[in-house]
Parts: structure tokens; C-alpha cells; sequence
């Protein structure tokens, strides 16, 4: 195929030029870069406070006031969970290529995606407002009745933050869904979706199904803590674990909010620099909607010491034992996409292949947190930080900075300089790992989490793990550098520079404003990669030697 | 009349009118699940004391809150009639319906303000003008905070729903809705129905305690 | 596309408001019967029958596309878990009630 370079005059990025024409877009790929902006600007917010921890926590004496300490914590937690994490793949990623990748012009509701980066950007200044007066020290989790009754701090403020951030979560999601339901181009049949469209739909049903409980939680937290009086005051007869119950009930499905389409952008990278389809697709599929569903189920594994009865505790350490199947399924799909495909170690790959085994390293140390006699002795510890982790930073962000390289040239026209990327990855692998093992180490010696000192005899690893974050932060701080680089210096990108065969890649890069000039007609599955000759089939059934 | 195009992403307009609808009942189907957590609350706290929620029931104004659900069940059907009205091309039936609607909605708020100055008399608001009758403390404060969270909030809903009409006037009045386009006078009528049903609801977590 | 001529005669929704009412005036009366721990059953049931007429009839869950069904129920049905999975706790944890 003869390779076309866009006119850049006529691309999203150039047709119009006003400040007004950006901030006033309907254009989901203009909305996507807005997101972009407050996405990383988020992240170095809770990567400072990161930085702040374990330059504390490097030696026993530490180096911040412990109130401050607990308030860099609250903050860490609080932004990267919801000002990074849950929005990062679904607003970024997922607003600019779903509906290219389905054929569609734009989103159903193009008005309400402007509207959830405002709303968004709303909650961030709340949020930021908390920060600077002086934070909150609650932990991001937000426990009665330490919050609503004996914290200093802003609660109120940082609670309302979050009750506004997830009316942004649920226009995203409402938007996805009803876009995936009802602009499919003709052809694109369900089971002919990429997996990152599925991972972007059931992402999308846990942040409708899952977000309005948290906004009625953090609303009674805000207004018991305004009134004195309130349903988790046990003075008045209430349950300080009913907090506990109606949070973690959305609290456990957004870490698979977080995790969902982070799965499907893997599907995406395995297939194409492995050169062959995935294995078992319709499994994968039911995989992601069953993890989706499945994940309401298990919330009581957050309480099993909280005062939660033991029966119940039983039945929730089942049910978590049930959910792990579809993503050790997942798991295993990947692996064996691998399998005598023709293999590439371009950056995104690299990312993909950390993400599996620090997926799975997460995955399975869930397991041994979601055993109650275990998790006795493991609730509250590093271990648990270490356990999330794996899976937040070593999957989650993996995937995030995976699909950004891959998707890269199709969003910005350029190519980035590969060799860089490639370092960088690898020096993320490292850094990663140098950062959390460690910290399973001294969760299992016992060293609580939330603290602001430990014991000397612990420093080593304490160090150690500090080291690492040195060298992250640093990964992390690299692709600025070099993808900012790439859009002024890099060379241009043809419309296919991976030879992928998604929809999205039938179209220039950049993309011109309304995606496409007709509507594609969808002719065959995805990933229709052949490893022995490195030819493949686009969406649109061009066959393409 | 103006002339209309779907928008880009939409090949017809009954596509994008029926991709509307669909995204109202996501947006109900969040909302219930917004008000069903706060009522789990509710019920979480009356399993557990069911005496003192039953005394606490006793303070509650029947009428008000009878009068408010026919009220609100009437609107209901003004709304659909507007709606049929809209499909029939009737733009005088249109806006009366719309505005009968709007008034009822008016009345219902009107209802509840004198409700909450009756329930001040009572000495029934918590933290602001309580006083515990001994036979429902301490839980039975519990379910006056339920009260003034979920009355305020539904009416909150329903001032939106009242926005929302007006809206729909001024659009009315604008030329926007025809017979062969009336999809935002539907995803509306979804939305104040919908603010009826969460009413439904409330008014027997509210207004049914501790009457016998 | 939708005609004018392919909606449901008002009467039909006349009819549908005087049952709404009636439910309400006999949930009303029965909270007065004294049915004790079947009061809420009784009386929550009827507010559902009110809310299942609203989403059929008047919010038309009857028309296309049939999708609507799935949306207006996903809602209820999720709170079931919530509601079920907390009840393993809530009636089983000694020292609740407080």
C-alpha cells in the first residue's frame, strides 16, 4: 500500500487554529489531547507527593513533620486515583481512538465529552484548593469516623472534589457506552471489535454501575462531618463500617476501572508486534465483561479486619478467589498470542511484556491478600501497597505509556525516536521493580503502611526501594522529553507505520477532523496477522502484502 | 421552522433522536443507583431500630407528602401528553401541556418548602433544631437526617427538571421541535418521569413509619 | 423515523394515572393496618409496581430499541448486590445492632 502523508493544513491539529476553537471543540481527538494535558499534569502532581514519601521514608528519622507526612500520603492516593489513574486510558486514549477504531465521525455526545474535561478540570481545582490550604490526612479511603468527625484537615472540600470528579467519570462512561452500542460502522459487528474497544465498553459499565455510590458516600461523609450527626456515628446509632461497605462498593471496581483498559490496549500491542491474532478472542471478550461484572461482588475483601463479620468475610474471600480467574485467563491469552509469532522489541512491546509479568506478579500476590488467615497479618502492610502497586504502576501505567507510543503516531503525525523509547521502557522495568519488591519484603516482616517511621533494622529495604523510585521518576520524566522532541524534530508518520490492522490506521496521520471520508465498511475480524510472511488484512478487508 | 441535519456522527436523525433516548436511561439507570445507595443507608439504620424509626416516622406530614405524589404523578402525565403532542404536530397543546407540567412541578416545591417550615416547628431538623422525643433516640435522629438529604436532593433534581422545561419552551418557541425531530422534548420527559419515580420511593421510606 | 400517528391514545395514559393514584391511596392505607415487618415489603412492592407503570408505560420502555430495557434494569439489579452481599454482614456480625 503506497504510503500517504497528509496535508497537514487539513489535519484535526491544524484545521483551525483559536484558542477558542480548542477549548470550545467538539472533536474527540482535540478533547482527548485537553485530557492529555490534565492527565500528566496530575500525574507529577501525585508523583511530587510520591517523591516526597520515599525521600521521607529513606531513612527512619525522616525528613517531613509526621501530620505532613500523612497528608502526602492522602494526596498521593488521592490524585493518582482519581485524577490519573481511572481517567488516564479511557480520556486519553480511549476519547481519541474509539471511534476511528469503530468507524464512527465522533462519540455520540460529543457536547458531554467537552463538558467531563471541564468537569473534570472543576474537581482538580477543588482538589488543588484542598492541597495548598493545608491537605487533608485521612488516607485516600476516607474512614469514618476519622473523617467526618476528628480530622483536621479539609475533608469537605476533598470530598466534594471527588463527588465532582465522578460526574466527569460517569459522562465518560455514558458516552462510551451508548457510542459503542450505536455508531459501529456497517460491518463492525461486536465480535469484530479490537479488544481495546471491548476493554473501553466494559470499563465504561463499572464507572456507570460503581460511580454514583461513591458520590452518595463522599456526599454523607461531607454533610455528617458538616452536621455532627450522621448514619456512621456510632453515638447515634450508626455504622462506621456501613461507610466502609458503600465505599469499597465502588472503591474495588474502580481498581478494575483502572485496570480494564489497560488489558485491552495489551491486546492491542501483543497482536500487532507479535504479528499474529489473539489467542482465543471470544474468551478474551467474556473475560473483560466478567471481570467487569465480577468485580462488584468482592468489595468486602478491603474489611475482612475491619469489625465486618466473619461470614461475610468468607464469602467475599470466595468470591475475590472467583474474580482472579478471567484475568489469569487473560493472562494465559497472551502468553500463547505469543507463541511462534513474529516478534518484534519495538517500545510498545516492551511495555506490553512488563506489563505481563508485573501483572501477574500483582495478580497473584492479590490472591494471597483476598485469603483471609494471610491477609490477617498482610491488611495494612507494605505488602498491600506493594500488591497494588504491581498492578496500578506495573500494569496500569505499562499500559498507559505502551499505548501512547504505539498510538503516538497516529495522534500526532510524527514518529518518536525508537532507541530512547526503547531505554526508557527498560529503566521503567527496573526502576519499577527496584521500588516494590522491596516493599513486599517488608510488608511480610510487618511494617505497617500509612506510618511515618519504621523500626532501623528495616532501613536497607526501605532504601533500596527509595533508589528505585529515583530511577522511575526519572523513566517517567524521559518521554517529555523525547516525545516533545518528536513534534517539532521527529520524522513524519505514514498513515500505517506498524502495519496494524485497526481502522484507525485506514486513516492519515494526524487524522483529518471528521475521521473519515465514508464510512468504512467492515469486512473482516481484527488482528488478521500472518507471522510467517508479516502480511496482514485491515478491517475494511484490504489485504496488504 | 428550521431545517435539521443530524449531527456528523449520525446518519439519520432518527438515529441520533433514538441515541439520546438511550443515553437518558444510562443517565437514570446511574441515578438509580445514586439515590438507591442513600436509601440502603436508610434501610440499613431502620432494620436495625425499627422502633425509634417508627417513632421518628410519626413526626412526618402526611398530607404534604400525599399531595406532592399526586402532584408529581399528574406531571407525569402532562409530560407524556406534551410529548404526544410534539409527535402530533400540536404546538398549542404542546405548551400547555409543558407548562401544566412546570406548574405542578412549581406546586410540589411550593409543598415542600411549607413541609420543611412544618418540620422546624417540629424541632425535627438535626444539628440545626432538634430535640429528641425519648422514645426515638438516639437512631431516631437518623432518620431525620435521611429525610433532609433525600428531600433536598430530589428537589434539587427536580428544580433541573424545571430548568429543563423552561428550556424546552423557549426551544418550542424557537421552531426546534417538529414531528419529524422531537427527541430532546423525550429525553426530557425521561428525566422529569424519572424524578417522579425516585418520589415513589421516598414516600413510603418517609411518610409510611410508624403509622400503626 | 417516528410518525404522528404511531403513539398510544391519551386515554390509555389517563387510565394508567387513576391506577398510579389508587396504588398510592391503598399503599397509604395499609401503612395504617399494623402489618408490622410486612409493612415495608407491602409498601415498598407497591412503589415498585408505581415505578414499573412509569417505565413502561409513560417512559415508554414498550417502543424501540429494546436496549432500553437493559439500561433501565441494569440500575435495579446492581443494587441487588449491594443490598444481598451487605446482608451477609449485617445479619450475621455480633454487636449489630450496636
Amino acid at each position: 500500500m503506497a504510503t500517504i502523508t497528509a496535508d497537514p493544513a487539513t489535519s484535526y491539529l491544524t484545521s483551525e487554529n483559536t484558542i477558542t476553537s480548542w477549548l470550545l471543540t467538539r472533536d474527540h481527538k482535540r478533547i482527548a489531547l485537553l485530557f492529555f494535558a490534565s492527565i500528566t499534569f496530575f500525574f507529577f502532581v501525585g508523583g511530587i507527593a510520591a517523591t516526597l514519601i520515599r525521600l521521607h521514608l529513606a531513612t527512619p528519622e525522616g525528613l517531613l513533620q509526621p501530620d505532613i507526612y500523612n497528608r502526602m500520603f492522602t494526596m498521593h492516593g488521592i490524585v493518582m486515583v482519581w485524577f490519573f489513574l481511572i481517567p488516564s486510558i479511557p480520556t486519553t486514549l480511549g476519547n481519541f481512538i474509539v471511534p476511528l477504531a469503530i468507524g464512527a465521525r465522533d462519540l455520540a455526545f460529543p457536547r458531554i465529552n467537552l463538558a467531563s474535561w471541564y468537569v473534570f478540570n472543576l474537581s482538580g481545582l477543588l482538589l488543588l484548593y484542598a492541597l495548598i490550604m493545608g491537605g487533608v490526612d485521612t488516607g485516600w479511603t476516607f474512614y469514618t469516623p476519622y473523617s467526618t468527625m476528628f480530622a483536621n484537615g479539609y475533608v469537605i472540600a476533598a470530598t466534594l472534589a471527588v463527588f465532582i470528579n465522578g460526574f466527569s467519570s460517569i459522562m465518560t462512561g455514558l458516552n462510551f457506552v451508548v457510542t459503542i452500542h450505536r455508531l459501529r460502522a456497517p460491518g463492525m459487528t461486536w465480535m469484530r471489535l479490537p479488544l481495546f474497544v471491548w476493554g473501553i465498553y466494559s470499563v465504561s459499565i463499572v464507572m456507570l454501575l460503581a460511580t454514583p455510590v461513591l458520590a452518595m458516600t463522599v456526599l454523607l461523609v461531607a454533610i455528617e462531618r458538616f452536621m455532627g450527626v450522621g448514619v456512621f456515628d456510632p453515638a447515634h446509632g450508626g455504622d462506621p463500617i456501613l461507610f466502609q461497605h458503600i465505599f469499597w462498593f465502588y472503591s474495588h471496581p474502580a481498581v478494575y476501572i483502572m485496570i480494564l483498559p489497560a488489558m485491552g490496549v495489551i491486546s492491542e500491542l501483543i497482536t500487532c508486534f507479535a504479528r499474529k491474532t489473539v489467542f482465543g478472542y471470544t474468551g478474551m471478550t467474556y473475560a473483560l465483561m466478567s471481570i467487569a461484572i465480577i468485580s462488584f461482588f468482592v468489595w468486602g475483601h478491603h474489611m475482612f479486619t475491619s469489625g465486618m463479620s466473619i461470614y461475610a468475610g468468607v464469602v467475599f474471600s470466595l468470591l475475590s478467589f472467583f474474580v482472579a480467574v478471567p484475568s489469569a485467563i487473560k493472562v494465559f491469552n497472551w502468553t500463547a498470542s505469543l507463541h511462534k509469532g513474529s516478534i518484534t522489541f519495538d517500545a510498545p512491546m516492551l511495555y506490553a511484556l512488563g506489563f505481563i509479568l508485573l501483572f501477574t506478579m500483582g495478580g497473584l500476590t492479590g490472591l494471597m491478600v483476598a485469603t483471609i488467615a494471610l491477609d490477617v497479618h498482610l491488611q495494612d502492610t507494605y505488602f498491600v501497597i506493594a500488591h497494588f502497586h504491581y498492578i496500578m504502576v506495573g500494569g496500569t501505567v505499562s499500559a498507559y505509556f505502551g499505548g501512547l507510543h504505539y498510538w503516538w503516531p497516529k495522534i500526532s503525525g510524527r514518529l518518536y525516536p525508537e532507541m530512547w523509547a526503547r531505554m526508557t521502557a527498560i529503566l521503567t522495568f527496573v526502576g519499577f521493580n527496584l521500588t516494590f519488591f522491596p516493599q513486599f519484603i517488608l510488608g511480610y516482616l510487618g511494617m505497617p503502611r500509612r506510618y511515618y517511621t519504621y523500626p532501623p533494622e528495616w532501613q536497607s529495604w526501605n532504601v533500596l526501594s527509595s533508589a528505585g523510585a529515583s530511577i522511575l521518576a526519572f523513566a517517567y520524566i524521559l518521554p517529555l522529553g523525547y516525545l516533545g522532541w518528536s513534534l517539532f524534530r521527529g520524522e513524519r508518520a505514514g498513515p500505517n507505520p506498524w502495519r496494524a490492522t485497526g481502522l484507525e490506521w485506514q486513516v492519515p496521520s494526524p487524522p483529518s477532523p471528521y475521521n473519515f471520508e465514508r464510512t468504512p465498511v467492515v469486512t473482516a475480524g481484527p488482528y488478521l496477522y500472518d507471522a510467517e510472511d508479516g502480511s496482514f488484512t485491515a478491517q475494511n478487508g484490504i489485504v496488504n502484502a | 421552522m428550521r431545517s435539521l441535519h443530524p449531527e456528523i456522527q449520525y446518519a439519520t436523525l432518527s438515529q441520533q433522536g433514538e441515541t439520546a433516548q438511550l443515553g437518558m436511561w444510562v443517565f437514570i439507570a446511574t441515578e438509580t443507583l445514586f439515590f438507591g445507595a442513600l436509601i440502603f443507608t436508610y434501610f440499613v439504620c431502620r432494620d436495625a431500630y425499627p422502633k425509634e424509626f417508627a417513632e421518628a416516622g410519626k413526626d412526618t406530614v402526611l398530607w404534604c407528602g400525599s399531595v406532592n405524589i399526586g402532584l408529581l404523578l399528574t406531571s407525569s402525565l402532562t409530560m407524556v401528553l406534551a410529548i404526544d403532542a410534539a409527535a402530533d404536530g400540536r404546538r398549542r397543546h404542546l405548551r400547555y401541556w409543558l407548562l401544566a407540567t412546570a406548574a405542578l412541578g412549581i406546586a410540589f416545591v411550593g409543598v415542600k418548602g411549607f413541609e420543611w417550615y412544618l418540620d422546624f416547628a417540629h424541632h425535627d431538623v438535626p444539628s440545626i433544631d432538634f430535640i429528641l422525643k425519648p422514645a426515638e433516640a438516639p437512631a431516631g435522629e437518623l432518620f431525620w437526617v435521611f429525610y433532609f438529604v433525600a428531600t433536598p436532593l430530589h428537589a434539587l433534581h427536580l428544580l433541573i427538571g424545571l430548568g429543563l422545561i423552561f428550556y424546552m419552551l423557549w426551544r418550542v418557541r424557537r421552531g426546534d421541535l417538529s414531528p419529524a425531530y422531537f427527541a430532546p422534548l423525550e429525553v426530557v420527559g425521561l428525566y422529569w418521569s424519572f424524578v417522579d419515580t425516585v418520589w415513589i420511593f421516598l414516600f413510603p421510606a418517609i411518610y409510611l413509619v410508624g403509622r400503626s | 423515523m417516528k410518525t404522528s400517528a404511531t403513539h398510544e391514545p391519551a386515554l390509555l395514559y389517563v387510565i394508567a394515572w387513576l391506577v398510579l393514584v389508587l396504588l398510592t391511596a391503598f399503599n397509604i392505607g395499609t401503612a395504617f393496618l399494623g402489618l408490622g415487618v410486612y409493612g415495608p415489603v407491602v409498601q415498598f412492592g407497591i412503589a415498585a409496581t408505581q415505578a414499573a407503570i412509569i417505565f413502561i408505560l409513560f417512559m415508554r420502555l414498550k417502543g424501540p430499541p429494546s436496549l432500553k430495557w437493559i439500561f433501565a434494569g441494569a440500575g435495579f439489579f446492581w443494587l441487588l448486590f449491594l443490598y444481598g452481599l451487605s446482608t451477609t454482614d449485617y445479619a450475621t456480625r455480633q454487636g449489630w445492632p450496636s
